[in-house]
């Protein structure tokens, strides 16, 4: 029997190498070894639909060392971090990091480790301005101590979102059996760094390349850096030659058609609709909206705003426009979270909410709604979600919600009220919760009149404004909620202008 | 003697069944329908006939001896059939008057011979919860007649899902209703109280008839020989029951009245009543503060007190309003402005061809042709267009908003931006209302080309005037399209 067991174990330790080879291309120690570190991170994670409560969550990510002192990760659940911790080597001591600089439109971040020890054996490695998407590939990442190293097959460059931002931006897509992957794990060929690890969908990853990387990480070490700009038009391809006769362009169709420029007061709107815009810099546009990128092969146009551009850049733009060629110059605005009504994202910021008498007041932005889970754009309410298809406006920056009522006697009649948008209260129009406490402040002959939308659901309900504050008290003793409020702001004024102008990108973190 | 014969005779009279008397299963039908409906999204094509079954029975209106079933056991008849009882002949029907709001119809047989020997059934009251039913009717699963018997559960306002944007009382029993049912008679003591009409998918033992207040009002509405419908007062009622608020409209506490929160645009009852009005009694019943009325002993929502008038009737109210109470008479109508938002019969569908375009009007039937997750399917901004707009900016509500529902390919439309399913704005600078707008729109222009905007976002698309006037023909030809419009 024992004899059995040891053939077996012969066998296994003979086949083994082969079988390992299969799944894992590491037959020597790795260059990679002394660059790829893990990331744990931990951080607050919020319950959108509880805005008071938090727990903690915690991640493994990967990071690579890409300078002295420096590490490189994806921007991804670095944010609402309580503490980073860094490990070499697979295994052993965890080191407490700090955050240096993340941008989460371009979803990096930059990690250190302020102990000198750590330091010690580690190699930085380059990251490359060409991405060189030839040969094998591998995705990079410690795992049980060991370095993981998986074969890596490319697909494809192509522009899209990342996942954290709106921005369109250069993507390259590999194949890999790796499981679990998105966190930020390098890609890498031999011993030069391909990009990151943003996603993964099946066994396609969708990789942050080292070109998108690089210029970035260049402009924030001069100093240079202001954040990603894109463009503010939509546009349609221009494939129909009706359209170009109809818009008085003859010849061969190329160039594709501005059809809309939402309004957006901080914003030049030098592009204008029915344009055709046929060139961006030196790049001639086709028809589809792709240009022949010189190292990428087809790229959508929207390439062209974050190509070793950024916000506050200009570019020139010549565009047909009333029967004749055009050159214009565009400023690339700065990707804002909040140019949208609903914004996409709110990152180092608590839930901000309003408790009054029982009735639960929040911004509504697109982290409410990611309360309905993974399949949220479907599985969230039709009309909130459908806000973001809307602009805001000067006199309607943004929303706020009713998003549910913590029953109390005072809200008797109320109590099944949720997700119903404010319009008024006492009068006032109501886009920020600041806004909403001042006019509270306001009743009238003793009550709070407040106003809905129009829509299928309530429009209308009246509060007592002189019971308000014992039964906020109330609610909150009952519910065991500390505070009947949170604003990211103490100071926000109702009037605050929704959006900055273009400044500095990122954020420069010391402690 | 007399006296004995007066009382044997009085006991014959107490106890003798009425109508058909205790074989009332000699008066319920078996119909056959074979039906056709229309392409909701190519509507100049019918999908292929099917056949359907359900049930009725025989009632006696002024017009003669007719069949009573449900309006959707008949919609999209192309040919209905119904049998007797233990009668292998079938006789050609027709539907003499459909509701498809109250999911009724009643049938007239061609040969009139077919009623011979048939008494029509007669009509109970509202049955009492609790009280036992009986369910008579030509279920799948066999050929002979099915009888099930269960208590009536509740009575409550259901939503009618033949039509799908309608409520109406409705009573739930536990007697298993099943496909075939539809259109039977529910009897207890030998009268009809209620017609068959639909289950509740995912529960078991639980299905639903129509009951005699709603049959009544059908059979009243059709005496003047035309069908219109469960008026609608087009108030939204809501519950009034925050103290608070009360104080606010000096309402007393005494557990009536209903708030108004919003009003459909219907001008006599945007005349006649204010948002903030409550309404304290609706006819004969007073409104609680939950917004229900007491309705032979159930507590039943409030819009059911409109229901028992006629299109055009008046109901009188009373209402609060400033501090005090008033007393106002409101006609009330069939309200046809969310049509599109429900299923559709009888009427085939609109569409205009242009170029191979496909015009038509935005309807949930339309969207359904997106499969059964249109809603996940469909561009959201029609989903918006269809359900939303009318309630959130009715100042912006188009009539009859349009879609370009698809393309038919040909040479003249091969590189067209958009390819279907996506909302028409204006075509030829004219804001499209409803379809006869596309067409004014295209038959109106001498421009070279034809500009076509799309919402959201002003996507637009142009198409070649004298191209598309010359393949106009051949388009329709090679799709097999009779004719360019359906008006």
């Amino acid at each position: 029997m024992k004899k059995g067991i040891a053939l077996v174990l012969i066998w296994c330790w003979l086949v083994s190498p082969a079988l390992s080879q299969e799944q894992s291309t590491r037959q020597e120690p790795s260059v990679w070894e002394k660059s790829v570190v893990t990331l744990d991170v931990t951080r607050k994670q919020y319950d959108y639909l509880q805005p008071w409560t938090r727990r903690l969550k915690s991640s493994q990510k990967t990071g690579v060392v890409t300078g002295p002192r420096e590490i490189l990760t994806t921007a991804n659940e670095m944010f609402d971090r309580t503490l980073i911790r860094v490990q070499k080597g697979g295994r052993g001591k965890w080191w407490v990091g700090e955050m240096t600089w993340i941008d989460y439109h371009a979803n990096l971040a930059l990690v250190t480790v302020p102990e000198e020890d750590f330091w010690s054996g580690l190699q930085p490695v380059e990251v490359p301005e060409l991405t060189q998407a030839e040969g094998t590939m591998q995705v990079v990442r410690w795992r049980q101590g060991r370095l993981e190293n998986r074969r890596a097959e490319f697909q494809q460059f192509h522009v899209d979102e990342s996942g954290l931002s709106f921005t369109p931006q250069l993507q390259m897509e590999v194949s890999s059996e790796i499981q679990g992957a998105g966190w930020g794990e390098p890609v890498v060929s031999q011993s030069v760094l391909l990009g990151l690890v943003a996603k993964q969908e099946g066994t396609t990853c969708h990789i942050i390349p080292s070109a998108f990387i690089r210029p970035i990480l260049e402009a924030h070490r001069e100093g240079t850096y202001k954040g990603l700009g894109y463009f503010h038009f939509v546009w349609q391809p221009a494939e129909n030659p009706d359209s170009h006769a109809y818009l008085k362009r003859e010849g061969e169709p190329k160039g594709v058609i501005v059809i809309s420029v939402p309004p957006a007061p901080d914003i030049e709107q030098v592009v204008q609709p029915r344009d055709i815009l046929l060139k961006i810099d030196e790049f001639d546009i086709d028809i589809q909206g792709d240009y022949q990128d010189p190292d990428y092969g087809h790229l959508s146009l929207e390439n062209l705003a974050t190509r070793r551009k950024w916000a506050g850049d200009e570019v020139q733009l010549q565009v047909w426009r009333g029967g004749k060629l055009e050159e214009i110059t565009y400023r690339l605005p700065k990707a804002e979270y909040d140019v949208t009504l609903v914004p996409d994202a709110v990152f180092d910021q608590e839930p901000e909410y309003l408790i009054v008498g029982g009735l639960l007041f929040q911004p509504l932005n697109d982290a409410f709604l990611q309360s309905w889970g993974p399949d949220w754009k479907r599985r969230s309410p039709f009309r909130l979600y459908h806000f973001n298809n809307e602009n805001p406006t000067p006199e309607r920056p943004a929303l706020v919600i009713l998003s549910q009522v913590l029953p109390d006697v005072y809200n008797l009649g109320y109590q099944e009220l949720k997700l119903l948008v404010l319009d008024q209260v006492n009068g006032r129009k109501i886009s920020r919760l600041a806004e909403l406490r001042e006019a509270l402040q306001n009743p009238i002959d003793g009550y709070h009149l407040v106003e809905f939308f129009q829509s299928d659901s309530l429009r209308k309900l009246v509060l007592s404004a002189d019971d308000q504050e014992l039964a906020t008290q109330r609610v909150l003793a009952r519910y065991g909620i500390t505070s009947d409020h949170y604003f990211a702001s103490p100071e926000i004024e109702s009037d605050r202008p929704h959006s900055e102008p273009v400044a500095g990108a990122g954020v420069a973190v010391s402690r | 003697v007399l006296k004995t014969i007066l009382i044997l005779l009085a006991a014959w009279l107490l106890l003798a069944p009425r109508g058909q008397g205790a074989e009332p299963e000699k008066s319920v039908v078996q119909i056959t329908v074979f039906g056709q409906q229309p392409v909701w999204d190519a509507p100049w094509r019918f999908d292929s006939v099917r056949r359907s079954g359900g049930s009725g029975f025989v009632i006696q209106t002024k017009r003669g001896k007719r069949i009573m079933t449900n309006a959707h056991v008949v919609s999209w008849d192309k040919q209905i059939l119904v049998r007797r009882y233990q009668d292998p002949r079938p006789y050609v029907a027709n539907v003499e008057f459909v509701g498809n709001d109250c999911d009724l119809a009643v049938l007239e047989v061609e040969d009139e011979s077919f009623f011979e020997g048939l008494e029509p059934l007669d009509f109970g009251n509202l049955p009492k919860v609790r009280s036992a039913v009986v369910t008579y009717g030509y279920p799948a699963g066999g050929e002979q007649i099915s009888y099930t018997r269960g208590v009536v559960s509740r009575v409550e306002m259901q939503t009618y899902v033949h039509i799908g944007n309608r409520s109406l009382l409705g009573v739930q029993t536990d007697a298993a209703i099943n496909p075939g049912n539809s259109g039977g008679p529910v009897i207890q003591d030998d009268l009809v109280v209620g017609v068959a009409f639909q289950g509740a998918p995912g529960l078991e033992n639980t299905g639903f008839f129509i009951p005699r207040p709603v049959i009544d009002h059908f059979l009243e509405d059709i005496e003047d020989g035309t069908y219109n419908g469960f008026p609608q007062a087009g108030i939204r009622l809501v519950p009034l029951q925050n103290p608070a608020y009360r104080r606010y409209l000096k309402l007393p506490e005494h557990g009536l009245g209903a708030r108004v929160d919003s009003l459909l645009p219907i001008p006599q009852t945007r005349e006649l009543i204010r948002e903030d009005d409550v309404v304290l009694q609706i006819g004969e019943y007073p409104l609680g503060s939950d917004g229900t009325i007491l309705y032979e002993g159930n507590r039943l929502f409030g819009g059911l007190a409109f229901q028992t008038v006629q299109h055009g009737e008046s109901v009188p109210l009373k209402l609060w309003r400033d501090g005090q109470e008033l007393n106002i008479s409101l006609p009330v109508y069939y309200y046809e402005g969310d049509r599109a938002v429900g299923n559709q019969y009888g009427t085939l569908p609109r569409y205009f061809v242009y170029g191979g375009l496909v015009f038509l009007p935005l309807s949930l039937d339309y969207m359904k042709t997106m499969g059964r997750n249109w809603a996940d399917a469909a561009n959201a901004d029609l989903v918006y267009e269809l359900y939303y707009r009318r309630h959130e900016s009715p100042e912006t509500l188009r009539p009859e908003p349009i879609v370009l529902a698809s393309i038919l390919s040909h040479p003249i439309n091969a590189n067209f931006s958009h390819r279907g399913r996506i909302l028409v704005d204006k075509i030829n600078n004219i804001r499209i209302e409803r379809l006869e707008d596309v067409i004014r729109a295209f038959e109106s222009s001498a421009e070279s080309h034809h500009l076509i905007e799309f919402s959201p976002n002003h996507a637009f698309d142009c198409l070649n005037r004298e191209q598309a006037e010359q393949a106009n023909s051949t388009i329709l030809q090679t799709y097999g399209i009779a004719q360019d419009r359906r008006l």
